[in-house]
């Protein structure tokens, strides 16, 4: 992975001891809040419910065992034992006190961490496919071009007062694990003609008007990409709207000028660059950067395992994590592990320190030191070899951490909502723990398959409920929740709006209601392989409205 | 629950809720003009008496941020559209989390 160089360790310490002094002089008084709140939330620092909250980034979800432990030692030092792995791939913090966070930024600081574009209208946090570099059906490794990203978005003068917050996702794999269409530049990287580059989408976003994101180039060469998102910027920066908030971001640009007028303006400004503003990297410099992410070297092993296959036929339980919580790794003998942070009837993303700790010592003795933070709040050890798998299950089970339901229907996406969250409007955490209690059974799970349920406490979209294959939406009635219920949504290469099914449920009547739409599918699917959202394609919405709105 | 405050008559007995800025913890005003973090000295205010106090708050941010009116009984007990989001301010989520959980 990408270790910091002498430039980055100087302009991380020095943005502490700036931030420092700026929060000295918050609780002298000498600054006020509306003085300090953008210099705030530039490092994170964000003032929810009944808390401050810190966010801190993992640049494209990546993070080492050193970084891990790091992350345990806050949560029990400055917070409650405890942290919430976000769908950005990042990590937030739900109780520190400001007068601490300066002692926490430098503590990170010595990990080569930062809360640094977490917050704020600049480019944020890069994410990315969370089997990067992994991945058997990896055409490239998305990481590196990643972290060209960062080190070109940090502290970009001219893209540090963006109209409203940029988001950017990169995926290298055919299949999107990144839900780049839902971003406001989404890059699916491809090789034509022996030359890479990148298919890039703008204006995908969800929040209270999602767009799935236009096709603006279908080929950018790579060594073009950073002059091509700086055309991009530079037409957001000058045309997107700043007088509205809820009209700021680059998806209502796009959709106001019309998918063609927009490329036609990026593409003039691209066009328009002169020589001497050019910035592209020089090819030694791609090069340096690749060199951080170069496979790590795995003993070679045969494509299956004797070890793990006897484990298999000898215990039902392991049988059935290896069946859910495994992907293909692209060598032979090895997979990636999906560390569920999905317990049934627990805080979806949530992980203690004690668990941290315990993901840092498996990934230093099974995973070759790399963890990934996935975007649907999960922690993946990218590289294990299948001999590993038994004794690596047996620890993750003891932390309880070897839920078997990755993907599946109690895999839930969930947003801190109005537990945490000063924007929310619903609760969000009780009602997916209350949908993951009827359909607990494992049995039952992988028989209904992969199924998304996404839910967010406002329209602000946090858990990306737009693009769950079910969605919930929390919202407030005169004081009460109610929850509206989508259908349709997806967020990989086929990206798609869920539609709203009809009028809100009850809380207390979501999780029944949720169980008789699972139930219809599987009355109707053509077989177990068809996957409910394909099911609905070839349907139609309706019988499951019925479903969802038919009496118990 | 909405994050948009409601607007409360003047008549409506209210309390002046606000975040301590060094920690960020939750306080209320108390009688004396003080902060508290503990729900049973919330002190009810009506009126002008109400606005004065508010306006008092706004001039603290070195200990108390963004100051506002939550709405309570008489006995300063938590009432009204946003009991929900008060409540969890005052008693943090309604769910188990940590070691808890």
């Amino acid at each position: 992975m990408y270790r910091y160089d002498e430039f980055d360790a100087q302009i991380v310490k020095e943005r502490v001891a700036q931030f420092r002094g700026q929060v000295e002089r918050r609780l002298s008084g000498e600054l006020l809040e509306d003085e300090f709140k953008p210099l705030r939330l530039q490092n994170g620092v964000y003032l929810q419910l009944h808390a401050y909250m810190l966010r801190v980034a993992i640049p494209y979800g990546q993070l080492s065992a050193r970084q891990m432990r790091m992350l345990a030692r806050i949560a029990r030092e400055y917070d409650r034992n405890y942290g919430h792995f976000t769908t950005r791939q990042n990590i937030q913090f739900n109780w520190v006190a400001l007068k601490d966070i300066p002692d926490v930024l430098a503590l990170l600081a010595e990990v080569e961490m930062h809360a640094i574009q977490t917050s704020g209208n600049c480019i944020r946090n890069t994410t990315s496919d969370h089997y990067a570099g992994a991945a058997r059906d990896e055409i490239m490794d998305p990481r590196p071009w990643c972290e060209i990203i960062r080190q070109w978005s940090t502290f970009h003068p001219e893209f540090a007062f963006l109209p409203r917050k940029f988001k950017i996702a990169v995926t290298g794999a055919a299949h999107d694990r990144a839900a780049i269409r839902v971003h406001d530049i989404g890059l699916h990287m491809r090789e034509r003609d022996g030359v890479r580059g990148f298919e890039v989408h703008v204006g995908g976003g969800q929040g209270r008007t999602p767009h799935i994101a236009a096709l603006v180039n279908d080929f950018v060469p790579e060594d073009r990409l950073l002059d091509y998102l700086e055309a991009i910027m530079r037409v957001y920066n000058l045309h997107g709207r700043r007088d509205n908030k809820y009209k700021a971001r680059i998806k209502i640009l796009v959709n106001e000028l019309g998918e063609e007028e927009f490329t036609r303006q990026v593409e003039a400004e691209f066009a328009a660059q002169r020589s001497h503003e050019k910035i592209d990297l020089p090819q030694a410099e791609i090069d340096r950067i690749h060199a951080y992410f170069a496979p790590p070297e795995l003993a070679t092993k045969p494509e299956t395992s004797d070890v793990f296959e006897a484990a298999k036929a000898s215990d039902k339980v392991f049988a059935r994590w290896a069946r859910t919580n495994l992907h293909p790794h692209v060598t032979p003998g090895y997979t990636s592990v999906t560390v569920s942070l999905k317990p049934i009837g627990g805080l979806a993303g949530d992980a203690t320190d004690a668990q941290m700790e315990i993901i840092a010592n498996l990934a230093e003795t099974y995973g070759q030191d790399d963890i990934r933070v996935s975007h649907a709040q999960n922690i993946i050890l990218a590289h294990v070899a299948l001999d590993d798998l038994p004794a690596l299950h047996a620890e993750l089970d003891a932390a309880g951490l070897a839920t078997p339901n990755e993907s599946l229907i109690t895999d839930l996406i969930v947003c801190p909502g109005l537990d945490y969250c000063n924007l929310a409007n619903a609760r969000s955490i009780p009602v997916g723990q209350a949908v993951q209690k009827v359909f607990a059974d494992p049995d039952y799970q992988e028989d209904i398959g992969r199924l998304h349920i996404n839910i967010s406490g406002c329209i602000n979209a946090c858990g990306h409920h737009h693009v769950g294959h079910i969605g919930i939406l929390g919202v407030d009635r005169k004081g009460e929740e109610f929850y509206q219920i989508t259908f349709g949504g997806r967020a990989d290469e086929k990206a798609a709006i869920g539609d709203i099914a009809g009028p809100g449920l009850k809380s207390e009547d979501v999780p029944g209601a949720l169980k008789r739409v699972v139930d219809r599918y599987r009355e109707l699917r053509s077989g177990k392989d068809e996957l409910f959202i394909d099911t609905l394609g070839r349907l139609g919405h309706d019988p499951f409205k019925e479903a969802l709105y038919a009496a118990d | 629950m909405s994050s948009v405050r409601p607007k409360l008559k003047p008549e409506t007995p209210k309390s002046i809720t606000a975040w301590e800025t060094a920690t960020g913890r939750t306080v209320w005003m108390t009688a004396d003009g003080g902060w508290t973090a503990d729900t049973a000295q919330i002190a009810a205010f009506t009126g002008d008496e109400a606005e004065e106090r508010l306006a008092a708050a706004a001039k603290q941010e070195a200990i108390i941020t963004d100051p506002y009116f939550m709405e309570v009984t008489e006995t300063g007990g938590i009432t009204g559209r946003e009991t929900l989001r008060e409540s969890i301010r005052a008693n943090g989520p309604t769910v188990a989390y940590g070691d808890k959980a």
